[in-house]
């Protein structure tokens, strides 16, 4: 969509730049985003994200934590997302202390994450439709997201931040109730896909609003870091799932959904089809579900993983999230860095606002489905 | 990831980069290169970028190895719920591991990927802590712009050639680097007296 | 409005058995108060999706006339959803003061109670009460919607012990003991 700032010239009528600040306590902006805005009319000639309205310091603090309490921080980065966090911090230490993971785990740790992309996604779902203007997909959505909610609250006792994937394993196991509920869960949520389609992805004033805004080339999304949806968004097939299999997922058959040009619309739908991605991967680990142990043997209760430096990362639900640790050998971590997706992608933000209509910028800052806690840590 | 995938991409970084070696302390399963120099980063990431084909710099981080972190930076006690008791001391311990020196240093690091070949490779650079500058990377890679301005933020890092070197976590009003390892707290208008 | 809340006490009290019109007027207010609690949609972290939920669906919030209003000046209940960190208080502030009084005060989550997990962060608050008052504290990391719905019935409650006499609003505040903002922007 071109846009163009309209000069209007004539004596008494000189133009002046406006200063809109967005944030941090706004409606749309998902959290505590702020945004300062320079208008030429309506469209924007400047753009600065300004954040760290959430930092709260987790990697000084997990400087003082020993690695059990370190997994209890990493639940509030990501919390739409909470899995993949813990799963990202036990694999980089259990890297360092070279531990094996038994199989009926492996496949837990997969369950558990697939089914949180699936509900981080619905709230995507709902919010952007609130964003665009929808009320009606964020009732949907909601009520799916429950009773994935409702399996995690009978697995591991919490709804939303889980502590649930420890050092060597996961915390509790799942019965064969437990999976009927999960099969069934799956059957209902299959239909109600194609239902967001007509009530949302097809929708043609969503259309209107999505399709042809916020345009990222190939090329600034690989130079400005992004990753997850974001990415494939603008046709980037890179996956940590295929690139660098964790937790046996080569053994997984899925595909990687990739958008053609990088508007807001193909990276909201590469999220709608990474949840059909995800229901594919469900009926395949619950069918071969392994028996046996949850937790690995012969792990220290106090653990001191070996001097050292690892680098692990999972594909979250928003992105490539890594964590770098640092070992000194001591019971705390000596350093932690979380190579944060959301924080990568929000960067890109103060480029691509140039130039586009005020009334889109929600939809383009939507369209990234950050959360503020990952951004600032 | 296969670690000898990069092989080549590691011979010809230690070819051109002059006293670039193979690090002693490596990212446990990935090719790790250690800089001589800050004046070598910029051609480094020339020859990763231009030549080797890896456009994506996945992290710029930093490790400050000063010692076992000064339990001044935390802000413990005084709180004014009753129930609370006083956390226990925090579990920090005064001895390094074997292997491990501690020493006046900041450890930089740069992760690179290259997404079509499936390959990444770290490089990383000592500095020194009361001089700790370095040439920015952001006019080869947009992604290192706020990554950057973190590692400065939190560790006191200068970028040289930074475009808008600023805070970008921490409130305006916060006093020193949170991640340097001897940062105290030092009390504002928030904290219990 | 503004009439009966400031004078209308003093005029009652001057007749003759005015006090019962006074309590029949407190309980009628009260009342209409109790059942249109305008909170602000204002989430900080995790306890905001929690608060998300309580409007969807399955919890309902509207049922207790809770109807999210995105301006501060609409809302006269501020939800603290989630970690108040050093740099985001004095925003808050700023929208506690932009609210009609009478306004209430919800801390919900143990990071707004008293910094929760984050308890010896250098960038965090150790508690919204250290900047402005709060009416009803919810424990939990995060609370449950069940408990966020109780902590509103709660507020019900202590809406309804609200007498014009006293002075309109403040006097939850007030009779709770809760601590002033420090200087009113702190």
């Amino acid at each position: 969509m071109k846009s163009e700032a309209l000069i209007v010239t004539g004596p008494g009528l000189e133009m002046d730049t406006m200063f809109v600040n967005l944030g941090p306590q706004h409606p749309s902006t998902h959290g505590v985003l702020r945004l300062g805005l320079t208008l030429a009319g309506e469209v924007i000639t400047k753009a600065f994200p300004d954040i760290g309205y959430l930092h709260r310091g987790t990697e000084k603090l997990m400087e003082a934590r020993n690695y059990h309490q370190c997994v209890i921080l990493t639940d509030r980065w990501d919390y739409c997302s909470a899995m993949p966090n813990n799963l990202a911090f036990c694999l980089s230490a259990e890297k360092l202390m070279a531990v094996a993971i038994p199989p009926r785990a492996q496949a837990l740790r997969v369950i558990m994450c697939e089914l949180n992309r699936i509900a981080s996604h619905l709230i995507f779902l709902g919010t952007y439709g609130i964003d665009i203007g929808a009320f009606t997909p964020f009732l949907y959505a909601f009520r799916e997201r429950e009773m994935i909610l409702d399996l995690y609250e009978k697995c591991c006792g919490a709804r939303l931040t889980y502590n649930y994937i420890r050092l060597g394993g996961v915390a509790a196991d799942i019965d064969s109730d437990w999976v009927a509920k999960c099969r069934e869960f799956l059957e209902y949520f299959k239909p109600r896909l194609d239902e967001y389609d007509t009530l949302l992805s097809f929708n043609p004033i969503f259309l209107a609003r999505t399709q042809e805004v916020g345009l990222i080339p190939k090329e600034a999304a690989v130079g400005w870091g992004l990753s997850g949806p974001n990415l494939r968004g603008s046709g980037v097939s890179y996956d940590v799932r295929k690139s660098e299999p964790y937790c046996g997922y080569e053994a997984y058959d899925f595909d990687v959904p990739v958008g053609t040009h990088g508007s807001c619309w193909d990276r909201y739908f590469c999220r709608v089809q990474e949840m059909r991605q995800s229901v594919r991967i469900l009926e395949a680990a619950l069918t071969k579900l392994p028996s046996g142990e949850l937790m690995a043997k012969g792990l220290a209760k106090v653990p001191r993983p070996p001097a050292g430096e690892a680098y692990a990362h999972v594909e979250a639900s928003r992105g490539d999230l890594g964590i770098y640790l640092v070992s000194d050998g001591g019971v705390a971590p000596y350093r932690i860095h979380v190579r944060a997706p959301c924080f990568i992608n929000l960067a890109i933000l103060q480029e691509i606002l140039i130039g586009k209509k005020v009334a889109d910028v929600i939809a383009v800052l939507g369209s990234f489905d950050i959360v503020l806690g990952e951004v600032d840590r | 990831m296969n670690p000898l995938a990069g092989a080549d991409a590691v011979a010809r970084l230690l070819a051109a980069v002059p006293k670039a070696e193979i690090a002693s302390s490596p990212v446990k399963d990935y090719p790790t290169i250690r800089l001589a120099a800050p004046a070598d980063l910029l051609l480094a990431a020339r020859l990763l970028k231009g030549d080797l084909g890896f456009m994506y710099l996945e992290m710029v981080t930093a490790v400050d190895w000063l010692g076992p972190v000064n339990l001044g930076g935390f802000v413990c006690g005084g709180n004014s719920n009753p129930l609370s008791r006083k956390p226990a001391a925090p579990p920090v311990s005064p001895v390094p591991g074997p292997g491990v020196s501690y020493r006046p240093m900041l450890d930089l690091l740069w992760s690179f990927g290259n997404l079509g070949e499936n390959r990444k490779i770290f490089l990383r650079l000592e500095l020194p802590r009361d001089r700790a500058e370095v040439p920015s990377l952001t006019s080869l890679f947009a992604a290192a712009d706020w990554q950057e301005r973190e590692a400065f933020d939190l560790f006191g890092i200068r970028f040289t050639g930074h475009p808008n070197l600023i805070k970008i976590l921490t409130p305006d009003f916060l006093q020193g680097h949170p991640l340097r390892k001897d940062y105290v707290h030092a009390k504002d208008r928030y904290d219990e007296e | 409005m503004g009439i009966i809340l400031d004078k209308f006490p003093l005029i009652a009290k001057a007749i003759p058995g005015g006090q019962v019109v006074l309590t029949s007027t407190d309980y009628i207010i009260d009342l209409g108060r109790k059942y249109s609690l305008w909170p602000l949609t204002f989430g900080l972290a995790c306890c905001a999706i929690e608060m998300m939920v309580a409007y969807a669906g399955r919890f309902d919030f509207d049922r207790f006339g809770v109807i999210p209003r995105p301006s501060p000046r609409q809302a006269d209940l501020l939800l603290i959803a989630g970690t108040v960190t050093k740099k985001m208080a004095a925003p808050i502030v700023d929208i506690y003061h932009q609210m009609p009084e009478p306004r209430f005060v919800m801390a919900m989550g143990s990071c707004a109670n008293c910094g929760g997990p984050f308890y010896d962060s250098y960038s965090v608050v150790k508690g919204i009460d250290r900047i402005i008052p709060v009416d009803v504290y919810i424990p939990g990391c995060p609370p449950r919607p069940e408990a966020l719905i109780y902590g509103v019935m709660e507020l019900q409650k202590k809406i309804m012990r609200m007498k014009l006499e006293r002075g309109g609003g403040a006097t939850v505040q007030a009779e709770k003991g809760s601590r002033d903002p420090a200087g009113e922007d702190a």
